[in-house]
């Protein structure tokens, strides 16, 4: 178990199973927001879904409607259980405040390197806490 | 972060609901980013209108807002929506999502907002000036706004942006500020940029390098608008930059001590060609050559007219242009586009190829000299994206 700090900025207290993207998601065309599923065929992630999960990616990117593609998640009942960014920027921040996602970002860590595919994580946006139990292997 | 009192009986909700929801958005964005305080904005451009991309989620926002009966406080106007409001049926597009688009259009309409339909206001009467503070939202729009007018806008969200067109605010950080306007990068262009298409693969370059910087472009020649905002949708696409500086074309770029900056890297013929073979596939029957990301000027036109000559168009080439319903029905545009209709060309008005159901569903081989639709289409992968130089186009659908 390993415990890291991170910035609330959508409260909210959660545990699920992460789902780690490696490289910056524009939630615009690489999200089917009737799915959660990942579009990016250049993503390792590629046809997997980030519904009922912990989504941890490096930051968000591309076109501005991305915000509604998380609202959308969430009014389709497939949203990620939260939203883990190294770096939050506002097409993300708007669409989970919208979406009343939590959302966390600014850990001292790259989120995207010390946490692993399935790994357990648990969110205490009060506490400022994140906590990840590793896979078993 | 300080707020007015008329602001703080906004966020509590003493506005109503939506106003609140609205304000807690703009206020929860400016706190993220250490914004000390709003400003007000002079206008506002908003994403989030076709429906291909909002989807249903859109109407219980719609909803919300509505409820309350808000207007916009500054003069708004549009993004692209999902098809052209006349000829939707020649784009393939089937009622139900035609009956949802205008369902959109007049959603955004009942709030006071110009229903322009276009990624470039800029190329239609709203160009900006020097220094105000803008709300936009269309990552194209909001480069050009900072890079080519010197106004000041961030990448605000589809949703912050009709946020900021209703309150009429936004939160003072980022590009609103003077000291984060400088450039990080300075790029000496080697390569020959002389075409569009050239443009758009310099911006990709960039954007695809140096994710989120803000780049000083020297040795570039023959800058105009139309090129310029080649360079900036595609830097904006790919690699989320929203401001740029072009030597002898940005306001800013004077002020600038190109030695100051720290990173120094050179653009050459060799980083082109490789940008350009990424969207390549081998020969096969090309379904559709489209123009017109970001939409086209009077100008875009006249030079498809020119590289037309006195050829035409092969019989079997499908060819769609996307631009603004304003330059459509100008004056001047009129024999153009008999021209080119006249070719068995499309030229379609209020959407473009990245956002309307009509080009993704319909085509796998298309051709096109923008590259941040070639990015875009590509990421479907029923679709093979060729990226050309509009004459380079011209010449293969041409005999």
């Amino acid at each position: 178990m390993r415990i890291i700090k991170i910035r609330p900025i959508v409260d909210g207290k959660v545990e699920g199973v992460a789902i780690v993207s490696p490289s910056p998601i524009s939630f615009f065309g690489d999200i089917d927001s009737r799915s959660g599923v990942i579009l990016d065929s250049k993503n390792p992630l590629f046809g997997e879904t980030i519904a009922n999960k912990v989504f941890i990616f490096p930051e968000g990117r591309g076109s501005t409607v991305g915000s509604y593609v998380i609202y959308g998640l969430a009014k389709n009942h497939v949203s990620p259980l939260a939203l883990v960014a190294n770096k939050a920027e506002n097409i993300v921040i708007a669409g989970a405040i919208l979406a009343e996602i939590p959302l966390v970002d600014q850990s001292e860590e790259d989120v995207t390197a010390i946490i692993k595919d399935g790994d357990i994580i648990q969110i205490d946006t009060e506490k400022q806490l994140l906590k990840i139990k590793e896979k078993e292997i | 972060m300080y707020l007015t009192k008329l602001q703080e009986k906004m966020l509590v909700g003493e506005k109503g609901d939506a106003i609140a929801k609205l304000m807690k958005l703009i206020v929860k964005i400016g706190e993220v980013n250490n914004a000390e305080k709003l400003i007000p904005i002079k206008s506002a451009q908003i994403a989030g209108v076709s429906y291909f991309t909002v989807g249903d989620s859109i109407f219980s926002f719609f909803d919300l807002l509505l409820k309350d009966k808000v207007k916009v406080s500054v003069p708004s106007w549009l993004n692209p929506a999902g098809m052209d409001r006349k000829k939707w049926k020649t784009m393939m597009i089937s009622e139900k999502f035609a009956k949802k688009q205008f369902e959109i259009i007049q959603n955004y309409e009942k709030m006071g907002i110009k229903t322009t339909l276009s990624c470039t206001p800029y190329l239609i009467g709203h160009q900006p000036s020097y220094g105000e503070h803008l709300a936009w939202s269309e990552s194209s729009a909001v480069a050009m706004a900072n890079g080519f007018f010197g106004a000041r806008t961030n990448r605000e969200g589809a949703p912050s942006s009709l946020a900021a067109a209703i309150t009429g605010l936004t939160a003072y950080y980022g590009l609103h500020k003077e000291e984060n306007r400088k450039p990080d990068v300075l790029i000496d262009v080697e390569a020959q940029i002389n075409h569009p298409a050239d443009f758009s693969v310099l911006g990709y370059w960039f954007g695809e390098k140096f994710h989120g910087l803000i780049p000083f472009f020297s040795n570039i020649k023959h800058v105009t608008i139309d090129k310029t905002k080649m360079l900036a949708s595609a830097m904006a696409s790919v690699g989320s930059v929203a401001h740029f500086h072009i030597q002898n074309i940005t306001p800013e770029a004077k002020t600038i001590n190109q030695k100051a900056i720290e990173e120094h890297i050179v653009f050459t013929e060799n980083e082109k060609r490789k940008i350009y073979e990424l969207y390549d596939f081998a020969e096969g029957k090309i379904d559709l050559v489209t123009i017109g990301c970001p939409h086209t000027s009077l100008g875009d036109l006249k030079l498809i007219v020119s590289y037309l000559k006195n050829q035409t168009l092969k019989e079997d080439v499908e060819f769609w242009i996307f631009s603004s319903n304003k330059v459509i029905q100008s004056k001047a545009a009129s024999s153009i586009i008999e021209n080119l209709e006249n070719q068995g060309i499309k030229i379609f008005a209020d959407t473009c190829m990245v956002v309307s159901p009509g080009v993704r569903n319909n085509f796998g081989n298309i051709m096109t000299n923008s590259a941040k639709a070639a990015f875009y289409l590509s990421r479907d992968e029923k679709i093979n994206v060729k990226l050309l130089q509009l004459e380079k186009i011209m010449e293969r659908v041409t005999e």
